[in-house]
């Protein structure tokens, strides 16, 4: 008997010891529906790290959960490319030692060396985004640009992104102005571009457009590739095209933030993340285009001119009020 | 045996007191507060003292969506008074247990998010949604009438949420009325227009009035039903101030529209207790 309790106790010890020990966790923080619980959980079993996985539905809010809470919170975040910039300039990422990830070869080179961090010193690339244009080939004959869709016959036929900056770029981008463009003549044409295509305008939305395709509420759409796809695998008719006078690109990025506490499992959160089978787990679901090479859907010259011809939305700083003022007048 | 009683009350309303001050003055001290700032480009806030914010309200494309707000607010009271009287006076002549039933049944509405409730309709009046294969199915109209992502989607929306707003104040004071008054005014020969307009109206007047504002107040700012069920094409102000906090990162703004709002809600309230409304009977919002 004594034997047994003693067995116990000793238990009782060990186990009180093995909790003691710093727990293995990682702190993360990313767009809401964009990573399968899947991969998650497989994670947490495969590197016995917990995985404490918070969401945001945009870049503003990661930047005031970010700044409001204290350092080393969070380790690892997802912004977007203006975001990268912004946080870079406010000194609140931690620069990245790509030798800590085995996976990084992975990373398909035409996605690395952006704008918004030339040297890929504080981010590197996780999923693209791209504005597109979705329409049903069985009701509307080709669209290959953003005027196409002034034609009358398309009475109210359309959905766009209720998202201002977008929407408002496109227009800027149909007129060949540049989709950051906040020059008040070139909105105020912009505007007259919306006022001629109003009456084709069934609906902004941008939690799911898709379901407009889908339901044949509209035929057309200006949607987000990864939106668009999911429409084409309900109707294969649905045709994706990427609009000849421009679109926006939206990539958004690995970063460790400043002061993280938990760097090493970091590390191997998004190494993990860096895999092939896993980055097609997530494309399965989320098909936006995928920045590891073994993945991808598309050929290395076909991503190049994805890139070209679209255009990073960049933050206006002040000038965001004429975009909103037109988006106020617009509505 | 005093002094125990006043213990206790301070029991009783102390955490309903702390419960005001954390969860409802605060905030909106802090809204009034930051409605004086500067917006910085980066949803930050710089701590200087500006009244510009006050000041691009009147801004010509502000006021329209101000006075769209209003006419789709009035709009839809003035659609929920027409469907509340005549039910509230029907249900008079009813039993008593089948008459605390329906009530009841115009609550039923609330165990379910209004969001969700809200994407039923559009099940219901999409294009190709249960009312319009309906209708055409049954050869009643050639083509899909647009119910929704329009102004009529807007209005089915406001008024399906917020009827039983209405219907229980007008309820309430119809149910008061003595019975007696109309049996007399049959009696002497009052058509029921009349009955109407001489004794349920100048007696239900406060009901009816508390129930407007139950109703046109939420209609002003409820931007999930323009969201969903006008397509996002047509702004009220509600709408606004959410794009000030979520898109434009422009807060200070925000606030201040949102402070406006209050000052004009506050107005409508005083007009009711001009009107000789009771303040608990507003205790519903």
């Amino acid at each position: 008997m004594k034997k047994v309790i003693v067995l116990l106790l000793g238990c009782l010890l060990l186990t009180g010891c093995t909790s003691k020990q710093e727990k293995q966790i990682v702190n993360v923080l990313n767009w809401s529906s964009y990573i399968p619980d899947e991969v998650i959980k497989d994670f947490e079993k495969e590197s016995g790290i917990k995985v404490n996985y918070g969401t945001y539905s945009s870049n503003e809010e990661l930047l005031a959960k970010l700044s409001s809470s204290k350092k080393g919170t969070y380790d690892v975040v997802f912004p977007s490319d203006y975001m990268v910039e912004l946080m870079i300039g406010k000194n609140m990422l931690e620069e990245l030692d790509t030798g800590r990830l085995t996976n990084y070869a992975n990373i398909d080179k035409v996605f690395l060396r952006q704008s918004y961090d030339k040297n890929n010193d504080y981010s590197l690339p996780f999923l693209l985004a791209t504005s597109v244009i979705a329409y049903n080939s069985e009701k509307v004959p080709e669209i290959t640009d953003y005027k196409d869709l002034l034609n009358p016959a398309y009475k109210n036929d359309i959905v766009l992104l209720d998202d201002e900056r977008i929407t408002i770029g496109a227009f800027l981008q149909a007129l060949r102005y540049d989709i950051n463009d906040y020059n008040d003549e070139h909105l105020e044409e912009a505007y007259r571009f919306y006022n001629q295509m109003r009456d084709n305008i069934k609906a902004f939305d941008s939690d799911s457009p898709k379901s407009f395709l889908i339901t044949n509420e509209t035929n057309i759409g200006i949607l987000w590739n990864a939106e668009a796809i999911l429409a084409q695998d309900h109707n294969p008719k649905i045709k994706i095209v990427y609009p000849k006078s421009g679109y926006a690109l939206s990539m958004d990025n690995y970063v460790i933030v400043k002061g993280a506490s938990h760097t090493d499992n970091a590390y191997k959160f998004i190494d993990y993340l860096l895999r092939d089978e896993v980055c097609q787990k997530i494309i399965d679901d989320y098909p936006y285009i995928s920045t590891n090479k073994n993945t991808s859907n598309y050929s290395e010259e076909e991503l190049r001119k994805i890139l070209n011809n679209g255009s990073y939305i960049k933050n206006v700083s002040e000038n965001i009020k004429k975009f909103d003022r037109l988006w106020a007048k617009m509505k | 045996m005093n002094k125990r009683f006043n213990i206790e009350k301070y029991l009783f309303t102390v955490p309903v007191v702390i419960y005001s001050l954390l969860l409802i003055l605060l905030p909106l001290l802090y809204v009034l507060l930051i409605s004086f700032f500067k917006s910085d480009s980066y949803g930050g806030m710089i701590y200087t003292f500006t009244l510009s914010n006050y000041m691009e309200i009147f801004n010509i494309t502000y006021i329209r969506i101000f006075l769209k707000s209003i006419g789709i607010a009035l709009i839809t009271t003035a659609i929920c008074l027409c469907i509340a009287y005549p039910f509230a006076i029907s249900l008079m002549s009813k039993k008593e247990t089948t008459r605390n039933l329906l009530i009841k049944l115009v609550m039923v509405p609330f165990l379910m998010n209004s969001l969700i409730r809200t994407y039923g309709w559009i099940v219901l009046l999409r294009k190709n949604g249960i009312i319009n294969s309906a209708l055409v199915g049954t050869g009643i109209i050639s083509s899909p009438l647009s119910l929704m992502y329009n102004n009529i989607g807007i209005i089915i929306g406001m008024v399906y949420t917020l009827l039983p707003f209405m219907i229980l104040p007008v309820y309430s004071a119809v149910s008061k009325v003595d019975p007696n008054l109309i049996e007399a005014s049959y009696d002497l020969g009052a058509s029921k227009t009349k009955t109407f307009t001489k004794i349920y109206l100048p007696l239900t007047i406060s009901g009816a009035f508390n129930g407007s504002l139950m109703v046109f107040i939420p209609a002003i700012g409820y931007f999930f039903i323009t969201d969903i069920l006008g397509g996002g094409k047509i702004m009220i102000i509600g709408n606004l101030i959410k794009n000030q906090f979520l898109t434009a990162r422009n807060w200070p703004f925000g606030a201040a529209i949102s402070i406006f709002l209050i000052l004009m809600t506050l107005i409508l309230v005083s007009i009711y207790k001009k009107l000789g409304g009771k303040m608990d009977d507003l205790g519903g919002m």
